[in-house]
């Protein structure tokens, strides 16, 4: 296996998206973050003051919050409550893997914080399709989430005339498609440039031979921006008016509201407040693994080097202790989209990013979580149907390599 | 209301869109009285120098504009030939007289290397002068869009508000009161050439 | 891009070939273009496959859509044959028109298009394969007749006739990922002004390097690469800036 080159400050590898490192080795996101310290963050949190005057009071909610019940979600709602005193209608998207700490998270944050919360779940048949046409051409098989929690919401803003839509944490943390100096505003745009996979509901239609009904997929389509522009919509992350600090904020969720976090596979111990949301959470860092070389325990790490509170030499032993575990939740998967195992690594394989190589048999087996036998299994593929797409996509993934 | 000038030469259908995009309320002046019905106008420009300032003259938009842009004071943008014919003089070709409302000559590129491939097409990246609203929310060198084979060459430094490097200093923005000049195409620039145009409508004097 | 029956109806989609072979369907062309936009792709090539006078009308419509949402350089190209389609296309948005067959069979229309409308509005599209002997030749009618040019001598025809770019296509390697003919790519590159497209054969983004560097390419077009990974413009971008290549990165 080759070895990947790294940043020199953090450990993000050549292989995550959008990277760049500049001649002393140390990669962009780690410069954005230096950006981050330049902002002026008192100007910022004006801004945000006026902003919400000019929406406050005006409607049936102050304000949309999009939520998910893990900590960058329950932070915003919180934040905006106690510091604003807003009334928020809170949106849910469930994407079908929702876990069981997670819910009474949620359920404790609505009851201490008294909100409004409209939920929505999009037909499962539907889903498992798109979980598998999406791994099948992206070798990722969240579209329906990543498509779904972003574009849901802006359709509830419509039909409730709340113009005001308060997301989370901005994507400079993590990559480099907007840098801190950049208005990010969570519009159609960064739902294009990056959230969607590079696959409207309308393409996505089409790659499934229109073998589904529009309207099955209109939950997952970016609303016209006529639309939103008659209501006057801003939607904006939090995370561009006050800086993010993942631990101070978690500690006061986990305070004020009784939030817990849980385990997640392949996550070291001491991070239990990082994406608990959601049971295939393991398959989706293991695919990142087969594609990317790396996975969780880097991103985590890397965020830590940059607040300073972990050493990059503890950050690669963590890394080599944690990274690259077969998940057990796999199995679970493989019947959702009628996959055998073999099948799935050669999908996955087939989006390996280069340089990178990557060797089944070098594989070890991941720990199973406490709520393992909690998580559904209903609504497995039929084998036939998986053969209808799998054949369609005909292996046009393969390369040379 | 912004008003696109229509003289026959242009590439109207996008500018007219990308106003459309960013929200503004865009109608098409085809005659040079309807100037007297606008705020803000737009000069588009694709072709050749004396065939735009005798177009505009012959339409009489010459007159009209002059009323509109230095008495009246209507904030407009030039954009490609739309910005070069605002320059006193232009020399593609034969010499000939502009709009007179920069102290600048439009000269060939070639003027500042001999060898450069003309015209230039492609992105660019455009320094910009700080502290123009027009460049608000803007990085200090946003890549633009450009396609031109003459540029302006401007006497004050003043007038000029970006540039690029294309064989030499290119002018890419110039500015003075009311009225600004874009070389590249901001209707083709993507993300920061609408930021651009949206920052144009909003200019206050 | 070519018209194709999804569900009850028939519309344009966007496809991916292989060696200019049976395609797979991919999106609508307008919601592919605005997504590229996005991220911030450099240009947009819209070529009509089918290039049937059929497809002529819904091919203008799929221009005029485009040229209303996105905000950016775009070429279009399949069946041009005459200067009214040319200006067809160029008054319905396109900022560039491409001829491949047309070019061929009338070379004059090279120079009259570059005289009304401008030579940079003029794309020369030049299809490439070898022949039975081993010999490489430009096809035309999307890759199904020989000709007897070789395309090193046709790319230098066609600037002489008065095009403005070259857009080189490697028949053989369309849709393979198996990476550009950079041969080919360099010996045109030298041996004209205008800028060459490079396109055909991009599976890593290593490539795009390679096409850059070795092959002197002004510009690297794909299809395939990035409708069919988990691939990007801004994260090829990135990988290419990374390698040395002077290019634009978005932030």
């Amino acid at each position: 296996m080759t070895e990947l080159v790294r940043c020199t400050r953090c450990v993000l590898p050549q292989t995550h998206e959008t990277i760049t490192f500049d001649e002393n080795g140390v990669c962009n996101i780690c410069r954005q973050q230096e950006k981050k310290e330049e902002i002026k963050w008192d100007g910022k949190k004006k801004e945000l003051g006026e902003l919400i005057e000019s929406y406050r009071g005006k409607y049936q909610y102050d304000c949309l919050v999009p939520f998910s019940g893990g900590k960058d979600s329950t932070w915003t709602l919180y934040y905006l409550m106690k510091e604003y005193g807003l009334k928020p209608l809170v949106v849910r998207f469930d994407h079908g893997f929702l876990r069981p700490v997670l819910q009474e998270n949620a359920q404790k944050t609505f009851r201490h914080l008294g909100v409004d919360v409209h939920q929505f779940t999009p037909n499962w048949k539907i889903v498992r399709k798109l979980m598998l046409q999406s791994f099948l051409e992206k070798g990722d098989f969240c579209w329906h989430c990543h498509t779904g929690i972003f574009s849901y919401p802006m359709w509830v803003a419509l039909r409730y005339n709340v113009p005001l839509i308060f997301w989370g944490e901005p994507s400079s943390e993590y990559t480099a498609y907007y840098s801190y100096d950049q208005p990010e505003e969570v519009d159609e745009k960064r739902f294009n440039r990056y959230i969607n996979l590079g696959i409207s509901a309308q393409d996505m239609r089409i790659r499934l031979g229109g073998d589904v009904d529009e309207r099955d997929l209109m939950c997952f389509s970016y609303p016209p921006l006529k639309e939103l522009r008659r209501i006057n919509y801003r939607s904006v992350c939090l995370g561009s008016y006050i800086p993010w600090d993942v631990k101070k904020q978690t500690a006061i969720i986990q305070e004020e509201l009784g939030w817990e976090g849980d385990q997640v596979e392949g996550v070291p111990p001491g991070y239990e407040y990082e994406k608990i949301e959601c049971y295939m959470q393991g398959v989706r860092d293991y695919i990142k693994y087969i594609k990317r070389g790396y996975t969780r325990p880097s991103h985590l790490a890397s965020l830590d080097i940059r607040n300073d509170r972990l050493q990059r030499e503890e950050a690669m032993r963590m890394i080599k202790e944690h990274e690259g575990k077969r998940p057990p939740s796999l199995d679970l998967f493989l019947e959702f989209i009628g996959l055998t195992e073999k099948e799935f690594l050669e999908v996955a394989m087939s989006h390996v990013v280069s340089p990178h190589q990557f060797d089944p048999a070098k594989v070890a087996d991941g720990v199973k979580l406490h709520d393992f036998t909690k998580w559904s299994r209903d609504g497995a593929m039929p084998r036939e149907e998986a053969i209808v797409q799998l054949q369609r996509w005909g292996g046009r993934g393969e390369t040379n390599r | 209301m912004i008003g696109v000038v229509d003289y026959g030469m242009g590439n109207l259908l996008s500018v007219c869109n990308a106003l459309e995009m960013i929200g503004a309320q865009v109608t098409i002046i085809t005659r040079p009285e309807d100037l007297q019905d606008v705020e803000r106008i737009v000069l588009p420009g694709v072709g050749a120098f004396h065939d735009c300032m005798r177009n505009l003259e012959d339409k009489g938009f010459r007159e009209a504009l002059d009323e509109a842009v230095l008495r009246e004071e209507k904030p407009i943008l030039g954009i490609c030939l739309g910005m070069q014919v605002m320059a006193r003089k232009g020399y593609e070709g034969h010499e000939s007289e502009g709009l007179g409302w920069f102290d600048a000559e439009v000269v060939s590129l070639r003027s500042l290397d001999s060898s450069i491939r003309i015209p230039q097409v492609g992105w660019n990246d455009v320094s910009l002068k700080e502290g123009s609203p027009l460049f608000q929310g803007l990085p200090r060198s946003p890549d633009l869009y450009f396609v031109h084979s003459y540029f302006m060459k401007c006497t004050s430094e003043d007038d000029v508000l970006g540039t690029c490097n294309y064989g030499g200093l290119v002018t890419a923005v110039v500015g003075r009161k009311n009225i600004f000049g874009m070389q590249f195409h901001p209707e083709k620039s993507q993300e920061y050439g609408l930021k651009l145009l949206q920052n144009f409508i909003d200019w206050k004097s | 891009m070519r018209l194709a029956r999804i569900g009850a109806s028939e519309q344009m989609v966007l496809v991916n070939t292989s060696q200019f072979n049976p395609c797979v369907d991919i999106g609508d062309p307008v919601s592919q273009a605005k997504i590229y936009e996005a991220q911030a792709a450099d240009e947009l090539i819209f070529l009509d496959i089918d290039a049937s006078l059929n497809n002529r009308k819904t091919t203008t419509s799929v221009v005029r859509k485009a040229a209303e949402e996105i905000f950016m350089p775009f070429t279009v190209g399949g069946g041009v044959r005459s200067i009214d389609d040319f200006r067809e296309l160029l008054s319905n948005g396109a900022d560039k028109v491409s001829i491949n067959t047309a070019a061929i069979e009338s070379p004059e229309l090279i120079s009259k298009a570059a005289e009304m409308f401008g030579s940079q509005c003029v794309v020369l599209s030049i299809d490439y394969k070898n022949d039975a002997n081993g010999q490489p030749r430009v096809w035309i009618r999307g890759g199904k007749t020989r000709t007897d040019w070789h395309p090193l001598d046709w790319a230098i025809e066609g600037q002489r006739l008065g095009c403005g770019e070259i857009l080189l296509t490697s028949i053989d390697r369309d849709g393979t990922c198996a990476g550009l003919d950079l041969q080919m790519i360099r010996r045109i590159a030298d041996a004209v002004t205008v800028p060459v497209i490079a396109s055909g054969g991009c599976g890593k983004a290593s490539h795009f390097v390679d096409g850059f560097l070795e092959g002197k390419a002004d510009a690297v077009a794909a299809g395939t690469y990035f409708s069919s990974k988990d691939q990007n413009p801004m994260q090829a971008r990135a990988h290419i800036n990374t390698a040395g290549v002077p290019i634009r990165l978005h932030t």
